[in-house]
């Protein structure tokens, strides 16, 4: 069998000018159950999908608060993520201590950006295996940004990462003009379908499996702090994009693929 | 390729036979597939201008810049792994505030080239470590008169000696261009990336060396170049981002700014001109040719 | 037992007996930091009014007694929408200074509008004094930050060595505590009052004030620096001249003039 050499660490060229180990780091991200992020004028929202190892245990954490004004949802190597979001939030912690200001959003993210970037120029490091989807309200407004292990970091209007996620892009893809006019509820209903398209052949969405988080600005632009749903919390809204109570047919991905 | 299977080639640090550090070489092939960065310097400032191809729908138009402030009056883009981009850019973001600390004044675009070519040469040195896999042009404008240095509070007695050479002319614009190697050159106009020869041909029309070409016109032509080198490129989106530094008397008064929308926008119109401007050429030329031909 | 906080924590002399700096391994006693400021700058005063915040501060630098330099701005530019005026030592005023134009020069690294207002920067100004005073090595000075807040609003707070924090609609420095200060209180003794003033009124006091200190401060100089801070950005103006002034008053003063005792 062809042996490819350059693949062996994050130090490597290719002779074609790629990183190998970095790119397989993306594949990690691709084995997390997806999730989902979208902005709108007002609020920035965060669905995800948690998997559960087996029927009587419990379901995987996938969003999290980092702080007041900003929260993020994982996929891949969940100790990982977990690494990151303690920077961040003692990275959100300093700036409020220190300045008396909720760091703004965009400099957060550039913070792990740069942090990742490190992993995938030395040898003996590895790049990180988790992709995020972070969600916040700064200054400027709302706004939503995707992480990869590369280091790369870019902000978004819609996105979704994970397995299966293309489905939902796909979707968002298609609906990206509504977004910005959106409120708080219109906004998870669109996640939440997104979200749906990606789901396996014999899953659905279900409350204990799905995962929503929220932050916005309400009346007069006073924030609406980041805030996570779980369990019976998020009833309203599964029950909203349940099958049959909408127009929307589940079109036929790939057969048989169980995401577990 | 000759490198490949060798064996010379699967680790930094290490040279062939013939003298070559192929994962330099390899490192350059990265920045080779990156969007085209170019810099143009002119009589009264510098501009910087980047295709940002669009590689999904989803992206946040007008965000997710790719063209950075290292100092009040200096600015780099690069081609190539955008991550390693942002590390140029944070050292660079160093080494000028610490030129600040020793020297209380701003680091000059030669010197902090200099001091970037060091670093990146530093990642060609060992096997621990990766060289950079992007090409960066840095741009700035030194100061032509004689500024306070940092947090000067006074100017002293207005009488006796001074110090100044008499007639002698400092500052001005810089421009250079920092490749993996570590090497760096100082240039007129530079271009890397995926569109890099054709910018460079259109570069070389301007005759920047005569030093004439005024900054706002440099805007202009660079929006044409990033818009002529896409051109090859034609069925991916794209968005342009540009920057500037003006003298001090400019309209960025020394300091690094994005080009404003109204320039911006004009200098895109005018691009859009010329390209459908040289189709046209094309097919009132071709024509008759054409039909010779036939 | 000496309740006095200068004694808190300290082994009692008459039990143990006074400290023996012998013990030490240096020859001058404990490593010491700065004990006492050596060039300064007198008083900042400043006044908010309706629409922004008033500062000013005269040119002198002192040495001890010695009107050493006379063209010394006190008033410092921090992203065009803040003015930070420095009581004080000179040379840590020039520190603090520095470690300002690298703030604003990292706050200008990304140009989507987010910038340090005039509440951020006091707070981070009154963390850098108290990281000092806590490592013994004090920044000698006490700041006066106007600008305006998160909301838009006006802003004015102190910051001094110790890291104290406070803010009034007036407020002065050194000298200004005492001279000037009861001065702005009559105009503006209250948020409300400040409210209601303008711009001519708030400036006007303010340099009535600033006459006052030049009279009965003898560290003060009638060269100084006067900014607004609006809204709209800073208008400084950094070599101004104390017009009408009137020494009259100083004949009945004993110890000046003919008066001799």
């Amino acid at each position: 069998m062809f042996r490819n050499n350059y693949d062996n660490d994050s130090v490597t060229f290719s002779p074609q000018g790629r990183i190998f180990q970095v790119e397989y780091a993306s594949e990690a991200v691709k084995q997390g159950s997806v999730v989902v992020g979208i902005v709108s004028k007002t609020h920035a929202v965060l669905v995800a999908l948690k998997r559960n190892a087996e029927e009587l245990s419990s379901y995987q954490k996938k969003v999290f608060a980092i702080d007041e004004h900003l929260g993020l949802s994982i996929a891949g190597l969940a100790s990982d993520a977990r690494v990151l979001s303690n920077f961040m939030k003692q990275q959100s912690l300093s700036s409020r201590l220190t300045y008396g200001r909720a760091i703004p959003l965009e400099r957060l993210v550039s913070a792990i950006g740069d942090r990742a970037q490190t992993n995938t120029q030395h040898y003996g490091k590895r790049p990180y295996g988790v992709g995020l989807l972070v969600a916040g309200v700064d200054e400027t407004g709302p706004h939503l940004f995707e992480f990869q292990p590369s280091g790369m970091t870019q902000e978004m209007v819609a996105c979704a990462i994970g397995a299966r996620s293309q489905m939902a892009r796909t979707y968002l893809e298609r609906n990206l003009d509504e977004f910005a006019a959106c409120g708080k509820e219109d906004l998870i209903k669109h996640g939440l379908r997104a979200l749906k398209e990606s789901l396996a052949q014999d899953k659905e969405l279900t409350v204990e499996n799905c995962s929503v988080g929220v932050v916005g600005l309400g009346k007069e632009e006073i924030l609406e702090p980041f805030k996570l749903f779980d369990g019976q919390d998020v009833r309203q809204w599964v029950d909203l994009v349940a099958d049959g109570t909408e127009g929307e047919g589940g079109e036929g991905g790939e057969t048989m693929e169980v995401d577990t | 390729m000759t490198s490949i299977g060798t064996g010379y080639d699967l680790s930094n640090s290490v040279f062939s036979p013939d003298g070559r550090n192929f994962q330099v070489e390899y490192a350059v092939k990265a920045v080779e597939n990156g969007g085209t960065s170019i810099g143009i310097r002119c009589k009264d400032g510098v501009v910087l201008a980047v295709e940002k191809v669009i590689t999904s729908k989803l992206l946040k138009p007008g965000a997710n810049k790719r063209i950075a402030t290292i100092d009040r009056h200096m600015g780099a883009v690069s081609s190539g792994l955008v991550p390693d981009g942002r590390h140029f850019v944070s050292r660079a973001r160093e080494e000028a505030s610490s030129w600040r600390k020793v020297y209380k004044s701003p680091i000059s675009t030669s010197d902090l080239a200099s001091r970037m070519g060091g670093y990146l040469q530093a990642y060609t040195l060992y096997s621990s470590v990766r060289p950079f896999g992007i090409t960066a042009i840095v741009a700035g404008w030194d100061s032509e008169v004689e500024t306070p240095v940092d947090a000067q509070v006074g100017n002293g007695p207005s009488i006796g000696s001074g110090g100044k050479a008499e007639g002698k002319k400092y500052g001005g614009p810089g421009l250079y261009m920092i490749e993996p190697s570590g090497i760096y050159w100082g240039y007129y106009g530079a271009a890397t990336g995926k569109g890099r020869q054709t910018a460079k041909a259109e570069l070389e029309k301007l005759d920047l060396a005569a030093g004439t070409l005024s900054l706002e016109d440099g805007v202009k032509e660079a929006a044409r170049i990033i818009y002529v080198a896409h051109d090859d490129n034609k069925d991916k989106e794209f968005e342009l981002e540009m920057t500037w530094i003006s003298n001090l008397e400019g309209p960025t008064k020394g300091r690094h700014q994005e080009v404003p929308k109204e320039l911006l926008e004009e200098a895109e119109r005018l691009a859009k001109k010329a390209l459908e401007g040289d189709d046209d050429d094309e097919e009132t030329t071709d024509k008759p040719e054409d039909k010779m031909e036939e | 037992m000496n309740h006095l906080p200068q004694a808190w924590g300290r082994p009692r002399d008459d039990v143990y007996g006074p400290y023996d700096a012998s013990y030490l391994q240096s020859s001058h006693g404990p490593n010491q930091h700065t004990q006492s400021p050596i060039v300064t700058g007198t008083s900042v005063i400043a006044l908010k009014f309706k629409d922004g915040v008033v500062i000013a501060a005269d040119n002198l630098a002192s040495y001890g007694s010695l009107a050493r330099f006379t063209d010394v701005k006190r008033l410092r530019k921090f992203a065009d929408s803040t003015v930070v005026g420095f009581g004080g030592d000179v040379s840590d005023m020039q520190y603090l200074d520095r470690l300002l134009i690298s703030l604003d020069t990292e706050e200008a690294y990304s140009s989507s509008g987010h910038t340090l207002n005039a509440k951020n920067l006091h707070t981070y100004l009154a963390k850098v004094f108290y990281k000092r005073r806590s490592d013994f090595n004090p920044l000698w000075n006490q700041v006066l930050v106007a600008g305006l807040d998160g909301e838009k609003k006006p802003f004015l707070a102190s910051a001094d060595l110790l890291g104290t924090t406070f803010t009034s609609p007036s407020l002065a420095t050194g000298f200004g505590a005492h001279l000037a200060q009861p001065l702005l209180r009559k105009v503006a003794p209250d948020e409300e009052a400040a409210a209601k003033l303008t711009r001519e009124q708030a400036i006007e006091a303010v340099k009535e004030s600033m006459k006052v200190l030049f009279y009965r401060d003898a560290r003060s100089l009638d060269k100084y620096s006067i900014a607004v801070v609006t809204k709209d950005g800073i208008d400084l103006k950094e070599d101004e001249q104390l017009e009408k002034q009137s020494w009259a008053f100083a004949e009945g003063i004993r110890g000046y003039g003919t008066q001799v005792n």
